[in-house]
């Protein structure tokens, strides 16, 4: 290997955390790593390996409280950690760039997105005239396929969505023509779709520009679709560097050996683990929850009339039963009415039409006492941990909270809340501590138990393990399939996360545009999907398995319509490779395909039967 | 464009309901206190037969409402009534001239009074506003870019101190030391530019604190916003980024505050420190109002101050709309 082809070259880098009293703790220890030219070098760690502080550190952006303690950073040979601010500045953003994991807060809201990225361009390349700049900048948007780019390039951050916005991040990143590219996460907020789609972006990109790509990841199944080879980080010390077929194949560290195994599988024909093994004992029970073709709709200003108003139609003729004891798995892109849909099954907000019955009854006919008992049996789990809980309050009483407002005798309130304490799995010491310092899985049990200890029947969970890492949401999942076990509760999971739901819903349904599209048991979703939409969905789910979807056929471009102005027919109809005729005027509704399986797509059969 | 029709018809709509809740809070006041205003006109030495006939005349016996209704109806039509006391050669009346009756004709337009008076008030103010910005935008940008540290610790002692002298002491004070020992600066009355700085001073001192916190935090909350680290690893300089970026966006609260607070603090301090230095503003046209029961100049100025903070909020709430679109949303 000559020098001259590797790019950055880095050499026993340390780095330390200085902490108040004048220690210092070790975040980066000892780590080397070099990258060529045309290579993508995908790192991996979990949270707390040091991955961040890493990228940012090959671009030298390393500020107190970390310092760097040892080590160079060679870029061309000239070692960055020593290099005046001056030339640094010079270097960054035109020869090495960096897009980071939160595109909505990396530009200034208030400026159109195309005059930043002009600023910088005139910034990093002096001499160069606006009107070049600017047609520089359209240019390279429309190369990330922005539509209507020229229109895009005066718009604002806020008009973005989180994957245009992504795609924005990359055109300011790429207009100098940089060699080298540090992607730190930058698909973690995206939606898998819209992820997919920036990961194939980026690497047609990489070969139209010559860029290195150092590309720093979670998730293996990420790293699978875009890396050459890969860096593993543990606490902050390479413990791996090998090409990605090797890892996967033969890991040296045990360290990596373990993160291969605890993925979960989605394709596996092997059962054990999933949903599908509980779901032959179902469907033929009671039906707890029965959506009714439920619609919704929101209005909001018009910019474009005088005091005119626009309709958003979150929720539209939405209809499912759920059964006791079920799993039901509702899944789809951000946008597309889940967490509309969680509001109202919570009686959070009213439908505009149609009927929510739980066991037979209108909950949205209920008296305030109705609602009240209602309540009891029927919990809401939402994502956030954080904000979900009163600071205030010591933990023993915040669970207790539920049990005192349905009137319980006040002695009785204890040991009940001790026994779910168990169950959920918090040490009983907590009881009289406040939530200061738990950690994000810890306050989401505290969560649990408060709705668990009124004993619900029916627990919706909206993205409840969403923010949760890898290891801590495989412990509280199978929490919940215990809890379902045990005492037989019903679980809707609203979820954007594939991997989960194939592995403990025994129902899914696929909503896009406040509809569902296809409801189906686990199984057929995965293997014999009848909507071109949940394809899709499978298709861009990263995997380090093998995938019986191709995302070449089977990936979407865009983004969903405005669900302001649907179009008529089918509202999947203006994405899908396969539309034909019909679909642009004929609405296709939920129609049974086999058994239990409905699909939304005049087309459903015929690709069952193909 | 339709943005922008949309919010002044909505606003401007908003806006007169306020002002005519202000104008009928102030009319029933004013009806309310005790003093009768025919006897102020007229003077004590008249009869209360006559009294009583002009009062009538005057429709000042009917209905609180009805009168408020026909005061209305003048407004609109740009008629804000004649003073009570004032006659139109400039001298105060006040019933000392033993007058039968009223005659409205020779007593001066309370809109000529007022429009005398506001260039008066309008140089004062403006002039307290350029004074307060000018110690309160470096104070407060240098507090903001070192927030904790001693630019911050300094910037708020300063204000503290500021905040905590009474105005009107310090007017006194000024005009002791600065125009009557010092004689630099002369203090009462208005005979040229000069007269203005002393009670500019002392307005811009009450101002001063108000713009020195909402500069300093608005700069420091917005120095922590992830694109001004982000915009220096995209290769833009920290100075650009606090220039073209920190500033603009810190100028949206600052606006907020101006149209806010600072236009409600001016338009109470006014009254009393042109007062005090007998400056010849719409506030010691005010003042001399209130002690001669002089309800149309008193209802004009008052409705004329509700105007003014609805128009100035308005507009700000405009400018702000246009630096950071988001809030068209």
């Amino acid at each position: 290997m000559n020098t001259s082809s590797k790019i950055l070259d880095v050499q026993g880098l340390s780095v330390d955390l200085l902490l108040g009293s004048g220690a210092r703790r070790p975040v980066l220890r000892d780590v080397s790593l070099s990258i060529e030219e045309n290579r993508v070098l995908g790192i991996i760690g979990e949270s707390g390996s040091g991955k961040t502080v890493l990228s940012r550190a090959l671009i030298n952006w390393v500020a107190r409280p970390l310092e760097i303690t040892g080590g160079k950073i060679l870029y061309r040979g000239e070692d960055l950690v020593t290099l005046p601010q001056r030339q640094m500045q010079a270097l960054r953003g035109r020869k090495i760039a960096y897009i980071g994991s939160d595109p909505g807060s990396a530009l200034d809201p208030t400026i159109p997105i195309g005059h930043q990225i002009v600023e910088k361009l005139k910034a990093v390349e002096p001499g160069i005239s606006t009107a070049d700049a600017a047609r520089r900048v359209v240019r390279t948007l429309d190369a990330v396929r922005i539509p209507s780019a020229a229109q895009r390039f005066q718009e604002f951050p806020f008009q973005f969505s989180g994957g245009m916005m992504q795609r924005v991040m990359i055109v300011d990143a790429l207009v100098t023509q940089p060699d080298l590219l540090v992607a730190d996460n930058i698909t973690q907020p995206l939606d898998v779709t819209v992820a997919a789609q920036i990961l194939r972006l980026l690497k047609d990109l990489q070969r139209d520009f010559n860029t290195a790509i150092l590309f720093v990841s979670s998730s293996l199944g990420t790293l699978h679709d875009i890396a050459d080879e890969v860096l593993v980080l543990s606490a902050g010390q390479v413990v791996e560097h090998q090409p990605f077929e090797d890892l996967l194949s033969a890991p040296k560290h045990p360290y990596t050996a373990n993160l291969i195994s605890d993925l979960p599988k989605i394709w596996e024909a092997d059962t054990r683990n999933t949903g599908a093994s509980i779901a032959d004992k179902i469907s033929d029970s009671e039906v707890v929850l029965s959506v009714r073709d439920i619609s919704r709709v929101y209005s909001t200003k018009d910019p474009t009339k005088l005091f005119g108003k626009q309709h958003v139609h979150a929720v539209r003729g939405v209809s499912f039963d759920v059964h006791k004891g079920d799993s039901l798995g509702i899944v789809g892109e951000s946008g597309c009415g889940k967490s509309s849909l969680s509001r109202l099954l919570s009686l959070l907000e009213l439908p505009n039409t149609g009927q929510i019955l739980f066991k037979g009854k209108d909950i949205a006919r209920l008296n305030a006492r109705g609602q009240l008992d209602l309540r009891k049996r029927f919990q809401l789990l939402l994502q956030d941990p954080f904000n979900a809980i009163p600071p205030h309050f010591t933990i023993g009483r915040t669970i207790a909270e539920p049990l005192r407002i349905h009137g319980m005798a006040g002695s009785a309130i204890r040991p009940k809340v001790e026994q779910v304490m168990q169950e959920i799995g918090l040490s009983l010491d907590l009881h009289d501590k406040l939530p200061v310092g738990l950690s994000a899985g810890q306050r989401q049990r505290v969560n649990i138990a408060r709705a668990m200890v009124l004993d619900p029947e029916l627990l919706i969970l909206d993205e409840t393990l969403s923010a949760l890492d890898q290891v801590e949401q495989t412990k509280l999942l199978a929490l919940f399939e215990k809890l379902q076990r045990e005492r037989g509760i019903t679980l809707l999971y609203i979820s954007h996360d594939l991997g989960m739901v194939r592995r403990v819903c025994n129902r899914v349904a696929v909503m896009y545009l406040g509809r569902v599209v296809e409801l189906s048991d686990n199984q057929t979703t995965f293997f014999n999907p009848g909507h071109p939409y949940t394809r899709a969905l499978l298709s861009a789910v990263p995997s380090i398995e093998a995938r019986p979807y191709d995302p070449e056929k089977y990936l979407l471009e865009g983004e969903p319509p405005n669900p302001i102005n649907i179009p008529p027919g089918c509202s999947f109809r203006t994405r899908c490779p396969f539309a034909i005729e019909k679909c642009a005027t004929i609405d296709p509704v939920l129609t049974p395909r086999a058994g239990e399986a409905f699909a939304a797509c005049h087309l459903a059969k015929i690709v069952e039967a193909a | 464009m339709l943005f922008a029709l949309d919010f002044f018809m909505r606003r401007i709509a908003q806006g007169l309901i306020i002002v005519l809740l202000v104008a009928l809070l102030i009319f029933t006041l004013l009806r309310v206190v005790p003093g009768d205003p025919v006897r102020i006109m007229l003077g004590p030495m008249v009869s209360p037969s006559v009294a009583e006939q002009t009062a009538k005349e005057m429709g000042l016996r009917d209905p609180v409402l009805v009168q408020f209704g026909r005061y209305v109806g003048q407004i609109a039509q740009g008629d804000f009534g004649r003073s009570f006391v004032r006659s139109a050669q400039g001298a105060s009346t006040g019933g000392t001239r033993a007058a039968d009756t009223f005659n409205a004709a020779n007593r001066a337009s309370v809109i000529g009074l007022i429009a005398t008076a506001v260039p008066y008030s309008l140089l004062l103010a403006g002039l307290a506003f350029v004074f307060a910005l000018a110690l309160a935008v470096p104070i407060g940008i240098y507090a903001g870019l070192r927030s904790g540290k001693w630019p911050d610790r300094f910037a708020l002692y300063l204000s503290s101190i500021f905040v905590s002298l009474p105005n009107i002491w310090l007017a006194l004070v000024l005009i002791f030391l600065v125009s009557a020992k010092a004689g630099w600066l002369p203090a009462i009355g208005y005979k040229g530019f000069s007269y203005a700085i002393l009670p500019a001073i002392v307005l811009a001192v009450e101002l001063a604190p108000v713009f020195i916190r909402s500069i300093a935090v608005s700069v420091s909350g917005n120095l922590m916003e992830a694109y001004v680290s982000v915009g220096q690893i995209r290769g833009l300089s920290r100075s650009r980024m606090i220039v073209f970026h920190v500033f603009r966006n810190s100028l949206i609260p600052l606006l907020n505050t101006l149209g806010i607070q600072a236009v409600g603090v001016l338009l109470g301090s006014l009254f009393l420190i042109e007062y005090v230095f007998n400056f010849p503003g719409v506030g010691l046209l005010m003042i001399n109002a209130v002690f001669q029961r002089d309800f149309p100049i008193i209802q004009a100025i008052s409705i004329l101050a509700c105007v003014v903070l609805v128009v100035v909020n308005i507009l700000v709430d405009f400018a702000a709309t246009t630096i950071d679109r988001r809030l068209q949303y």
